[in-house]
Order: C-alpha cells, then structure tokens, then sequence
C-alpha cells in the first residue's frame, strides 16, 4: 500500500495495466512529450515509446474511430480526452460505432475513454461539464466514476480488462486533493458494485465523483446515522446496493455535480419509487447543479455547482422530513 | 420605482389601479408610472395582499424607491392586517416584498432554506408508505403515534419509536387489526382423524349428560382421554349423519384454472381492502356459483319427500370454521350481489360467527353451500350435503401446478397457473351426474373466463 493522489493511482493502474500487457496503449492529444494536460502520463513516452503513446492531431473523432478500430483487432487502446466536454466532437464514433458493434457483429470492443470532468476551477462552459448522463443513454457503454484514489486505479484497471467500451469518468477536482492507501501492483475494483462509503440508519445519500467526499463531510459535521453510498459504476447500476439501503433507511438523496434533468439522480429517484415505494419515509430528493451551463465568473460558478454546505442542509432538510 | 430604461432615473405614479388591502395576482398591473418618455404598467412581483402604498398619485420619485409593501405570504380572504395596525407606513424590514424589487420575490418557497412556509402546514395526517406499512403491520392506529417530523408527519422513526415503546402491544387487541379480517372457513364434514378421539355416539350413549371428564381405565395400554362433546358438536355429528343416511351422495370434481382470478383479485383487492372488503378467491367462487345456481335451478332446490323445491331466491351457506365447531351462516338472496358485495358479506359473516354475533335468522334458509378449507393445503374433500339442500361446493386449495394450454394455432405448450379444485357432492336424489358435471364446467368455465 502506497499513499497516492487521485491523479497517481490513474497513473499507477494505467502503468500497471501497460506493463502486464503488450496490447494495452494510450493516445490522446499531448499525452506523449508532454504528459498530458493533467500529466497522467507523465513519463510514460519514456518507459513505453511513441508506439505505445501515442500523440494525435486534435482530432476527437479520430481519437475514439481509431481506438475502435485498434480494440476491434485485439488492441485494449485508452484513449485520453483533454477534457471530457470535447467528447462531443468524437460522439458519432463512440455511441453509433463503439457502442453498437458487439450488438451488430458481435465483435466485442475493449476500450477505455478517459474523460476528465467537472467544474470548480473557472474553467467555463467547454471545461467544467459532467456528461456522464450522455452515455448512460447509449446502450452498449459502460460508465463507471471513482471517488477515492484507490477505486480510481481498481476501477480503471477492471475498465480496461473489459471486452466493453468503457467511459471512465475522472473529475479534475479530485486529481490532488483526494489521496488514500492504494494497493500496489495488479489490482481491480469490479464494475457494477456500488460501495457502502459509511453505514448509517437514518438516510441515504447516494452519490459519485466530486459528491461523495461532500457527502461524508456532511454526514460527520452533522454527526447523525447517515449512510452514504458511492456508486462508483454508473452503468450498469448496482440496483441492490442502492435498493437495500433505500430500504432500510426510507430516506434518499441523490447527489451530484452534474445537471439535474435525465441524470443519474433521476434514475436512480426512479428505481427507487419503482422498486421500494413501500418502504419510503419521504421523497426522493436531487441535490444538483441547475440545468445550466457552468459560468466561467467564480462566484457565479459556485452558485451553480452544489456546495458543502447546500449539502449539508438539503441532509439535515431531508433528516426532518 | 423600477429601472425603465438605461437613461431614466426617475419616474411619476399616474395612478394606482390597486388599493391597500387588495389582493393582487402575480404580473397584475399594480399602478400605471409615466417616465418623460412613455407610460409603463407597473406588475406585481408575486401574488399576495398590497399592505401599503408608500408613494401617491401624482408624486415624483427616484429609481429604487419602494413604491408599496406586498405581502406574499397572505392568502386569498384573510382579514387584512391594516384593520388592526395603527400605524400605516415604515418599518420596510416587514414588508416581504416590495414592487421596486421586480421578480426579486417571485421564487417560489419550495426547497433550500426557506422551508418556513412548508414547515407550517400541518401534515400530522399525513402517512409515508413505509410508515402506513409498518402500523399495518403491527395494527397500529396511526391516531395515537406522536409525529415529530415536519408539520407534525409521523416518520418512520416515530412509528417505531411507538412500537419500540411497547405502546402498540397494548393497543393492538383493543383494535382488533381490522386489516386481517382473514376467512377462515372449513366444509361441514367431521374429521376423520382429529385430534380428538373420535368417540361414537354408540359408545358413550349411556354416559349422556355426564358432564365429568371420565378417566381412562389405568390397564388399557397408551393414555387416552375422554370429553363429552359440546352442544354444537353434538348437533354436527347428528346432523352430518343424518345427511349421511338421507341423501344419495355423489362427488363431482371439476379443475379450474383461476389465472384470470388471480389477476383481477390481484387488481381489485387494494381498492376493495381500503373500503374495509377483504377480497378471498372465495368470493369469485362463490359469485360464479351463484350466477350459474341462477341458471341450473335443480342446484338450487330441496327435496321434501316426494316433491322438490325449486328456489327462486339463492340463499348461500357459507361455512366458517369455530374453535369449536363449525357453522354456516346464509347470504340471503345472493343474486342481487355484486363480487364486491359478496365479499362484504362474506367478511361480515366470517367475523359475526366468529365473534358470536349471529343472528339466528343469519343461519337459517340455506339454499346452497359452499365450503373452504383450503388454507392448509388439501386438495381434494368430498362434502356431506347440508340437508334439506341437494348440493355443496367445496373449493381446496389453489396451487401452481403445469398445464398444457392450446393457444388459438392449436399448439400444445406447458405453461404454469394457479389450479384448483371444485369437489361438489350432490344428492342423487334429486339430480344425475350429467347435471352436476354441467353445472361444475359452467362454474369452471365462468372462472377460467373472468372478466372477459
């Protein structure tokens, strides 16, 4: 075990996952010399070569084409988008071809995008978005969103060993200011499998990404029986997870810091008043950002992203109900 | 005084179109302002009471002065504060809103901090799923849970709170947990192997009206235990035998697949148990019965001597099993029932016997019977007829078992459903297999058709 940032066990499970196995590469746009925008590939030029890291034109579309092609012939390419707002420009590739090709031809398509995500540095409408909600709209991809350094290394580890195309969501907010223990060596998180981040009695907070650290720092100020759990895969959902603790607390809040119209909170509200009606104590409730686009102006900014403290509140609201 | 344009800096009220103490609706114009450029309608921000007007007719102000106070919290009809206040103008801090401060107050109160005007309401009535399930559960009268949540609701930890309290044990018998008004019905044949030695009334014959417990003699090998029977199993076993040795018994048995029953059971028991109706497949069975008794008239008959009684009125016996016997309450003229009524009816009548609230006119007239002891299981019984009726229905168990089903192609499939038996015992006498055989697919077919 090793104390890491966020940003160093992404580092560390792409590493890993490239020295185990040949037919692992990246490429992104000033990955290689450069070491990408973030620097998670740092160093990587020189351990793995230009074959295995490859530089690309600032071409998104091309990006996400030529890693279907390559896990299409056996490679597992992770592809890296400087910012996961630039999804946008390679979205034809990633949800008509990446996604439907096992449906099509049954062939499968072992890839990873890596989408570095989310506000809170006044980086504005093109830099801050959480577009997770696109892709849970386009059956064939798997997302999946670390919180904790360690999941953000087991996570991609499994991502990359899956024969799906995988989103992996990493939110730039966390890149170092989460650290944590992170087992060293070959290590997987499994996809799917929501995590209890802490047990409690009274209500539920689901979240993932930037959310569950706000979360838990609410749930210990207030110091009441909160449980809070951190979904980590957002397609396919952990429906267990999230349906056992609604059950036995009553009380659920989704929270986020993506917008709030068709996102996660809104499907996972929607499972739970399926699926566990009965053992409901109150509503469910959405703590989101607005559906707005995030505003380069700090302050304004922060009125749009959800607070510690909102959290705080929309918790102690929702406790009284 | 609203910023009218970039250049305007101040502005004159033409007229006020609202008085104070008028109830204005959002964006309804509150007073006409003339800038020296145009006249513009001034709206009001939100809806609520116009508490006071701070600037008059005719006057001159600048941009940013509050025009009036709104009071955005009032409601339609209330009296109007002025009534009561001496004195009409300052103190700006409690006027909510003010029209200068255009939309400023129109958000609604919903969520975020200012949950004051929700937190007033009184929602004590008001019942989560959960907690509606759990004082189901355990027969709890909502009326006596304290609430603690918002507006008084009663939380889930309030309900358990209650029972953790023991509370709900004591209030629990008092009720009487209206919610499981269960039928608990059995057919009115004696059990062969009960748990009570079955002492023939031969055997003790002379030992009549010896009210003491006669011990065993200490030779015979095993302990027994003798009893002398109660008034009512008395009347059973008399009148079980004489059945026996007067009617011709024959059993008919009919299988039928209660699927559509199941559905529509499953469909109309919500509705029906919150009007107080439970709602038991034996209330299908015995509107089906009753419909078709209409149609086969000989079902619905007695014999008396050489002659038989057709009945025009169907009177339906249904058995209900005591701890210490077993009786058969009437449904008087049950063709004017509806499934609904029916099963009230059954509900009422299970629980009067039970209580020991029959009337004796409730069990008298029979015409028809039906019996239900399916709850433990048994699949099949062979009745012995309530005399003078000539038939008795006896509805078992309903269990899951595989069928072969022919889809309209004629193609055989094994499918699951929901099965039972119909056993009916019928009096030779009166009738001959063909007519029960037909009177017990009409049945069957009425259910397996239901609601189509």
């Amino acid at each position: 075990m090793a104390e890491l940032t966020y940003l160093d066990a992404i580092s560390d499970g792409l590493r890993e996952e490239m020295r185990r196995d040949e037919s692992v590469f990246c490429l992104g746009e000033d990955i290689g010399a450069f070491g990408g925008a973030f620097k998670v590939t740092d160093g990587f030029i020189e351990e793995f070569g230009a074959d295995r890291v490859l530089d690309t034109p600032l071409a998104e579309n091309l990006i996400v084409g030529a890693s279907i092609g390559a896990a299409v012939e056996g490679m597992k390419p992770v592809a890296e988008m400087q910012f996961s707002d630039f999804i946008s420009c390679g979205f034809d590739q990633l949800v008509n071809v990446g996604a439907k090709m096992h449906y099509r031809q049954g062939v499968a398509v072992p890839m990873v995008i890596r989408l570095p995500s989310g506000g809170g540095f006044s980086g504005g409408p093109f830099h801050s978005q959480n577009p997770e909600a696109w892709f849970l709209q386009a059956p064939g991809l798997k997302v999946v969103a670390p919180a904790t350094a360690d999941d953000a290394k087991g996570l991609l580890v499994s991502a990359i060993r899956d024969p799906n195309p995988v989103c992996y969501m990493e939110h730039k907010g966390l890149y170092r200011r989460v650290k944590g223990e992170v087992p060293e060596g070959d290590y997987e998180v499994p996809l799917g499998e929501a995590r209890i981040a802490r047990e409690g009695e009274e209500m539920t907070v689901i979240a993932y990404g930037s959310a569950v650290q706000m979360a838990l720092t609410a749930a210990e100020e207030l110091d009441e029986s909160i449980e809070v759990i951190d979904l980590r895969t957002l397609c396919p959902l952990d429906d267990e997870a999230i349906l056992a603790s609604a059950r036995k607390t009553g009380k659920v809040m989704v929270a986020h810091e993506a917008t709030q119209s068709c996102g996660v909170g809104a499907e996972v509200a929607s499972l739970i008043s399926e699926h566990a009606f009965e053992d409901l104590d109150a509503p469910v409730r959405r703590l989101t950002a607005p559906d707005v686009p995030i505003p380069f102006s700090p302050p304004l900014e922060q009125a749009v992203l959800p607070q510690p403290d909102q959290v705080k509140e929309a918790i102690s609201e929702l406790l009284r109900y | 005084m609203p910023q009218m344009g970039v250049s305007v800096a101040e502005g004159t009220i033409v007229e006020w179109r609202k008085r104070a103490g008028d109830w204005v609706e959002a964006d309804e114009t509150l007073a006409v302002v003339t800038t020296d450029k145009v006249d513009v309608e001034i709206p009001a921000p939100a809806s609520g009471r116009l508490e006071r007007i701070l600037v008059e007719e005719g006057d001159t102000v600048d941009v940013g002065t509050q025009l009036a106070a709104l009071d955005s919290g009032a409601r339609p009809g209330e009296a109007h504060p002025e009534e009561h206040r001496e004195e009409p103008a300052a103190e700006p801090e409690a006027a909510p809103e003010t029209a200068a401060h255009t939309g400023a107050g129109a958000e609604e109160p919903e969520a975020g901090s200012n949950g004051a005007p929700t937190d007033e309401l009184d929602r004590s009535r008001f019942y989560s799923p959960v907690v509606r399930r759990i004082a189901d559960k355990h027969g709890i009268d909502l009326d006596r849970v304290e609430g603690t949540g918002i507006g008084g609701r009663v939380r889930k930890r309030d309900v358990l709170a209650f029972i953790e309290s023991g509370a709900a044990a004591e209030a629990a018998p008092a009720e009487g947990a209206p919610a499981a008004k269960q039928l608990h019905t059995e057919s009115p044949y004696i059990r062969e192997a009960g748990p009570e030695p079955a002492a023939s009334p031969a055997g003790d014959g002379d030992a009549r009206g010896d009210e003491a417990v006669m011990p065993a003699p200490a030779a015979e090998a095993g302990a027994e235990r003798r009893e002398p029977m109660s008034i009512m199993r008395q009347r059973i076993a008399e009148h079980m035998t004489g059945s026996r040795q007067t009617a011709a018994h024959c059993t008919t048995i009919v299988e039928a697949d209660l699927s559509r029953v199941v559905a529509s059971r499953r469909q109309l028991k919500e509705t029906m148990a919150q009007r107080g109706v439970p709602l038991t497949y034996l209330a299908f069975v015995a509107a089906a019965t009753v419909a078709e008794l209409q149609r086969h008239p000989i079902l619905n008959a007695s014999v008396d001597g050489d002659e038989i009684v057709y009945h025009d009125d169907v009177n339906l016996g249904i058995a209900v099993a005591l701890d210490q016997g077993l009786i058969v309450p009437v449904i008087k003229r049950a063709q004017r029932l509806s499934l609904e009524g029916l099963a009230a009816e059954i509900g009422d009548l299970a629980e009067r016997a039970r209580s020991g609230r029959l009337e004796p006119d409730d069990v008298h007239g029979g015409t028809f019977t039906i019996t239900n002891p399916g709850q433990f299981g048994a699949v099949l019984a062979t009745p012995i007829i309530n005399q003078p009726q000539v038939a008795i229905l006896d509805l078992e168990a309903v269990v899951k078992r595989p069928v072969v089903v022919t889809d309209e192609n004629g193609n055989d499939s094994i499918s699951i459903r929901p099965m039972t038996y119909l056993c009916m015992s019928w009096d030779h006498r009166a009738l001959d297999g063909a007519e029960a055989a037909r009177f017990c697919a009409d049945v069957k077919q009425r259910l397996e058709r239901w609601g189509g």
